[in-house]
């Protein structure tokens, strides 16, 4: 269970405070949405879960499992499960993609305690999962993310995610620069996910993902504050009704 | 007559040197060998050792840098082995698939080499015999592919140098194996060490030339290693230098290029040792329709330093260069990248382009570039760039967020960094070599 308790922040060498005091539970086997505005601190509290080094918690606290995670290096987390889909995934030239799979899928089964996979295992596991998010063996073959569009770069991180297995996902903004196929495709691998020992956070600007992905539950997210919460049904009524009342217009 | 021009211990210790072994040198009695020396004897006498208030030298000044100057290695020395060799090169290079010619303290050895693959190709004589009975290709080339001139350390090698190799590859010969030379010194003491190569590269051939530089045992060394080549028309030469000297070392090399018609010249150099490391690169474009290519990649921590010196030359039209050097800078290291590009007159066309970035893995370390264009033709395209930095923290973080800790993602950051210069290298197996030895490096990291 994910638990966030009067959680402030702020970024590390100013004084503006971003995230004002959040609470959320989050159990194991659900999935919830949280939406809100631009610039409502979404990505921020997405990064806090990963342990970005430029956000200060000024006060709450974070476990997972119990744990406190809040001293942790980021690396220590995903050691731990948890899993960040990246808004803007980054490029890495001269880091082949392969490679980077896997020392990261060597470095987490390493810290879960279990055997490194070798290469035909690995090549096979990998080759499965892209096949099922429709990522060809070109892209794999590229430095990371390294000229690719902004869809290919989502389906990236969702392949990174099937293959780590990570017990925490925290998916910001996935849907966004998806055309409607591929955020479908995108929806399967994550659905393909949900478990009774997985959580998620689907945080999203829209509506339209959660058609796909039906949540637990809908935290709406506005400077810097949950300011409501409630069913899937929330999500719909956010739609018509726009973030106008959550301070959309100041963004 | 002059003032006194040789002030330092160094200095005076040179001097000292060629007078005592003049009479001894390789070539001693022959009247154009003695000529060579003496000339190039004199442009050091008059200047010394190159110092900081000599521009090409700045970053390097060899009067502060070198205090004495170490007495020469012994010709003779005890028995060096095939295993030696094979320790000094590490398991990569020293499974290289190659005609082997080993040069130790200063002679080429024929019987530690594997040169029965070249015979037929063209010829390869020992330049230390060769200079007491030198052949027409050799007396047409030496001291005369591209001397830069009133280089000190250029000119004392001429007068010092007591041998290396000199290769001629015959028209359209097409070597599949590269040609390997290594370049050991071995001793107990400190030594010094003067080599001289001499490559000339027919028409229409093609060779990959791999030079290796390094130590058995640790002992503090001075080398100053001259390679001169000539491509002719039409050729296509891969030139590399792998550098892996103890951090004893002085390492001085220069190359000397000069490149005929529809040449294709790579150059690569790879340093990782020496304690002081000066890489001279000069390339003249002798014929239209060539390129050169020259990159690098240069591993510096603790006190390292490395400088890395290069002076393109187009004196014809048509022509196309490229320098691109990258360079890892740890501890309190010091890189040094210095491109020269030239187009004279006559040089339409002329397509040059350079750039040096630096990773920063310190505070200490320092980096600086001096990029300069001289251009005396109009119709030309040419353009340099300089970057140095740290390692991205955002690139750092999404590695780390999958799980790789902190050292390993740094790794793996550096060396895709220093990994884009390393593609340049063509051969497989050298290329594979140099990056295991990036990861060993690597791995050492800190250290
Ligand atoms: N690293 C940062 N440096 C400066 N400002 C930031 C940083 N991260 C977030 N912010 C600011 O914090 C606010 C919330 O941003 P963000 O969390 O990205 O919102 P959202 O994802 O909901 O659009 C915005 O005003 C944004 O400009
Ligand atoms: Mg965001």
């Amino acid at each position: 269970m994910l638990e966030i308790k009067n959680l402030h922040v702020k970024i590390a060498d100013e004084d503006t405070e971003i995230l004002k005091g959040i609470d959320l539970t989050l159990p194991k086997g659900e999935v919830h949405a949280i939406m809100g505005p631009n610039g409502s601190g979404k990505s921020t509290l997405a990064y806090v879960l990963a342990g970005k080094p430029d956000y200060e918690i000024t006060g709450g606290t974070i476990t997972w499992n119990g744990e406190d995670i809040t001293g942790m290096s980021p690396d220590e987390r995903a050691a731990r499960g948890i899993f960040l889909a990246f808004q803007y995934p980054i490029e890495i030239p001269g880091v082949a993609t392969m490679t980077f799979l896997r020392t990261s899928l060597n470095a987490v089964r390493k810290a879960r305690g279990e055997e490194q996979l070798s290469t035909p295992e690995f090549m096979r596991v990998v080759r499965e999962k892209a096949d099922e998010l429709k990522v060809s063996s070109d892209k794999l073959k590229r430095p990371l993310n390294v000229g690719f569009s902004g869809g290919e770069k989502k389906r990236q991180e969702i392949l990174q995610m099937s293959l780590l297995e990570p017990t925490l996902c925290v998916l910001d903004e996935t849907d966004s620069g998806l055309d409607i196929d591929a955020l479908k495709i995108v929806a399967d691998g994550v659905n393909a996910l949900r478990g009774p020992e997985r959580a998620m956070l689907v945080i999203t600007h829209y509506q339209r993902l959660l058609n796909y992905i039906v949540p637990d539950k809908v935290h709406v997210l506005s400077n810097g504050k949950i300011v409501r919460t409630g069913g899937k049904e929330l999500a719909l009524e956010l739609e018509k009704s726009g973030y106008a009342e959550f301070g959309e217009a100041a963004a | 007559m002059s003032v006194e021009v040789l002030k330092t211990k160094a200095e005076q210790g040179l001097a000292d040197q060629f007078t005592a072994a003049r009479s001894g040198l390789p070539g001693a009695g022959n009247a154009w060998a003695e000529g060579l020396r003496d000339a190039a004897w004199e442009t050091y006498r008059s200047a010394g050792l190159p110092h900081r208030r000599i521009e090409e030298w700045k970053y390097t000044d060899l009067r502060a840098l070198l205090r004495d100057a170490y007495p020469p290695a012994p010709a003779l020395t005890e028995a060096l082995t095939r295993d030696d060799i094979s320790a000094a090169l590490g398991p990569a290079l020293a499974a290289l698939d190659c005609h082997r010619l080993v040069v130790v303290n200063g002679q080429l050895r024929l019987e530690l080499s594997d040169a029965g693959g070249l015979e037929g190709k063209g010829e390869l004589l020992s330049l230390g015999d060769a200079l007491g009975d030198p052949s027409d290709w050799l007396k047409q080339t030496l001291a005369q592919a591209n001397p830069p001139r009133n280089d000190t350390v250029v000119a004392l090698n001429t007068a010092l140098m007591t041998g290396g190799a000199a290769l001629r590859i015959a028209d359209n010969v097409k070597l599949n194996k590269p040609v390997h030379i290594v370049h050991m010194l071995t001793s107990r003491e400190a030594a010094s060490v003067t080599t001289r190569n001499v490559v000339v590269v027919g028409a229409g051939a093609k060779v990959t030339l791999l030079e290796s530089y390094v130590s058995h045992g640790t002992a503090p060394a001075q080398r100053n290693a001259v390679t001169e080549l000539v491509a002719g028309d039409g050729s296509r030469v891969h030139h590399i230098k792998f550098q892996n000297e103890n951090l004893e070392t002085a390492h001085l090399t220069s190359w000397m290029t000069r490149l005929g018609a529809d040449v294709t010249y790579d150059a690569f150099q790879f340093s990782l040792g020496a304690r002081l490391a000066r890489n001279q690169i000069f390339v003249a474009f002798a014929g239209e329709g060539s390129r050169s290519h020259v990159s690098g990649a240069v591993l510096a921590r603790g006190r390292q330093h490395n400088d890395t010196t290069m002076v393109i030359d187009h004196g014809v039209p048509a022509c196309e260069s490229r320098e691109f050097n990258k360079l890892v800078l740890d501890g309190s290291a010091r890189g040094i990248v210095q491109c020269k590009a030239i187009v004279r007159k006559d040089a339409q066309k002329t397509d040059g382009h350079q750039m040096a970035r630096a990773l920063m893995l310190s505070e200490a370390a320092e980096f600086d570039s001096k990029p300069e264009l001289e251009i005396f033709a109009d119709d030309v395209v040419c353009g340099h760039g300089s970057t140095s930095g740290q390692v991205d923290e955002e690139h750092l973080f999404y590695l780390r967020a999958r799980g790789i800790p902190e050292p390993q993602a740094r790794a793996l950051l550096i060396a895709a960094f220093i990994g884009e210069a390393i593609e340049k290298v063509e051969n497989e197996s050298i290329r594979e070599a140099f990056l295991n030895f990036t990861g060993s490096w690597l791995a050492g990291e800190g250290a």
